[in-house]
């Protein structure tokens, strides 16, 4: 077969039009690299965001209600979120878990014990005890017990220590003291009034609200809750393995709830990248399908030009089946070559980005993804089929 | 391989042919294995249209070229291919060579076309002592005259495999004596493969020992 083909060689002559032919291969080469870095951009965010060596936690926790606007204040009813709202919010495929935040309806008053002439109006919420990272055994109440625990935010232990203790000249106090520190908390509701202790069990980053269990608010509501106050929610927090989900911080926005901005503070970034991403991968595209269009017109220009010879070689006896082998050998070498040459510019580059981002302390792969390979046999896939085709259709338009 | 006419008649010639007697034309005629068959045609008689009708690169015909039983149209394009290199050969009354490539190179591209070649180089090396066209092998086929080109033609279609050779007038610009040489060439290797031939001439001849004789 070598020494025929050598032969075609003379007869077929590929080299008409080569500038033309080495400005698609080059064009190729490009949208390839494109392509292979679009792909790998977005796994490597991915990795950055899901995996376990850059985050600690798996999931998150948002506390969600509705924005706080002029037109709403002084009119409670709107903030309450409805039972419809709420199976909404249920229904979202981000929502690993969900619950009512249910708020206190009596009056709290905090004492700080001893010395410390400390005394706070207050109130509490709770939330159903699977949101709560605190040791079960702390973290239970039962009727006729004195004693309630209680979760703080961490921030509020922060504003006392840093803000009010230094400007009143009061003591700055530890965690572990307030843990120790056994509170009185004075419930009432204008016509009873009872002394219970609090017990302070942990703080959260999660919550930012004074924490009881359910089951002593559902007695308490229960027991000293005030004529008129309503026991709807006005806040739910959700569990969701993604807080920068796009879709999330879209559902929020087109709701007009509010959370915590902090937590969606990885969205913006990420909106950005796969915005960046996706235009490189469509340029990648779109100079990829006029590589195959030139790639495509260029071998029917070769057979056009060889029109007579191909078909006297027809006529002696060539098989089509051969003609194509030929043809296709002259130019597959070639999309080989450059999908390897593309590969390796990304293997290049992907170590590099492993290198400056090690330095950041975010870690991604030192090669590429799998995806990237795939992507790359992909490409070439769909430039050998569009090659085969034409040059198929072609052939066989001649005889 | 048996090649077989049946009602044969070509469109463009039709009227012509139905006006007078013919001995192939709309007739039923079988080609048996083996046989050198001679077939005598004035000009205008469409004695290439024949040709080209045997060897399926024209089909402007009513009737069928049957070949082992099976028309042409029955035929695939590969499967054609594989017959054209492995069962039958032609000789072009206008040769039909590339321009750009050498004599010799124009011998080798049917020889190489099978993966597994007929014929070795050094073969084609003494058809073409035979035929006296050794040194003209080296030359760009553009450059040969005629006459030399009909001989390379020759060569390139006794380098294959083949049950049935089709000449078309084959020996139209050569002399006596290369007349004469390319005919003993061409008897012995049809011979060697138990081959047959179809030769399509103007005149009467005594080059071949005919088996059979038509009138076109």
């Amino acid at each position: 077969m070598h020494a025929f083909f050598a032969l075609l060689k003379k007869i077929i002559r590929t080299g008409i039009g080569k500038g033309r032919f080495i400005m698609a291969s080059l064009g190729l080469g490009i949208a390839m690299v494109l392509i292979l870095i679009a792909l790998q951009a977005n796994s490597d965010f991915n990795q950055l965001l899901y995996s376990d060596k850059n985050q600690n936690e798996t999931a998150d926790f948002l506390v969600i209600n509705k924005k706080v606007t002029n037109s709403m204040m002084g009119q409670p009813q709107k903030m309450v979120l409805s039972q419809e709202e709420i199976d909404n919010i249920r229904r979202q495929p981000f929502v690993q878990a969900s619950g009512l935040i249910t708020s206190s309806r009596f009056k709290v008053v905090a004492q700080a014990p001893g010395e410390l002439h400390f005394a706070t109006d207050m109130f509490f919420e709770s939330v159903p005890d699977s949101f709560i990272d605190v040791k079960e055994e702390e973290w239970k109440w039962e009727p006729g017990s004195r004693i309630i625990p209680i979760i703080l935010p961490n921030d509020f232990l922060n504003l006392y220590n840093f803000g009010f203790s230094l400007s009143q000249d009061l003591p700055q106090i530890s965690q572990e003291t307030v843990k120790a520190l056994p509170l009185q908390i004075v419930i009432s509701n204008g016509l009873i009034s009872e002394t219970y202790t609090g017990h302070i069990v942990g703080f959260s980053d999660r919550i930012s609200s004074f924490l009881v269990p359910a089951s002593f608010m559902d007695w308490a509501n229960e027991k000293y809750g005030m004529a008129g106050t309503t026991s709807t929610a006005s806040r739910i927090v959700i569990k969701t393995a993604d807080p920068s989900n796009p879709a999330l911080v879209k559902f929020l926005d087109d709701n007009g709830y509010t959370t915590n901005q902090d937590k969606l503070k990885f969205s913006k970034t990420r909106v950005i990248v796969q915005t960046i991403v996706s235009v490189i991968g469509f340029f990648g595209l779109v100079l990829l399908f006029f590589a195959l269009l030139v790639f495509s017109m260029f071998i029917q220009l070769i057979i056009a030009s060889c029109k007579k010879e191909i078909q006297l070689l027809v006529t002696l006896g060539t098989a089509p089946r051969q003609l194509q082998r030929y043809l296709l050998k002259q130019f597959i070498p070639l999309y080989i070559i450059i999908g390897v040459v593309s590969l390796l510019i990304v293997v290049v580059l992907q170590y590099q980005a492993h290198v400056v981002l090690a330095k950041h302390d975010m870690a991604v792969s030192p090669l590429p993804a799998i995806w990237t390979f795939a992507g790359a046999a992909v490409v070439i896939s769909l430039v050998y089929i569009v090659n085969l085709v034409t040059v198929r259709k072609y052939i066989l338009q001649d005889q | 391989m048996q090649i077989q006419l049946d009602q044969l008649l070509p469109v463009p010639l039709k009227d012509k042919i139905l006006q007078r007697k013919s001995g192939i034309w709309n007739e039923n005629i079988v080609f048996n294995p083996g046989s050198f068959v001679k077939i005598k045609a004035p000009s205008g008689t469409g004695k290439t249209t024949l040709v080209h009708y045997l060897y399926n690169i024209r089909n402007d015909y009513t009737g069928k070229v049957l070949v082992n039983g099976k028309p042409w149209s029955d035929y695939g394009r590969n499967e054609i291919a594989l017959l054209r290199q492995q069962q039958i050969s032609v000789i072009f009354q206008d040769l039909r060579l590339f321009e750009q490539l050498t004599a010799l190179e124009n011998i080798e591209l049917k020889r190489v076309m099978t993966p597994q070649p007929y014929c070795t180089p050094e073969r084609v090396q003494e058809m073409a002592a035979r035929l006296n066209v050794t040194h003209v092998l080296r030359q760009s086929s553009k450059t040969l005259s005629y006459g030399e080109r009909q001989r390379i033609a020759i060569i390139r279609a006794l380098v294959q495999p083949f049950d049935w050779l089709l000449m078309d007038e084959p020996f139209s610009h050569l002399d006596e004596e290369n007349t004469r040489r390319a005919a003993a060439l061409i008897a012995e290797e049809c011979s060697a493969r138990k081959a047959g031939f179809i030769l399509t001439d103007l005149d009467d001849d005594q080059h071949f020992d005919y088996n059979v004789l038509y009138q076109l």
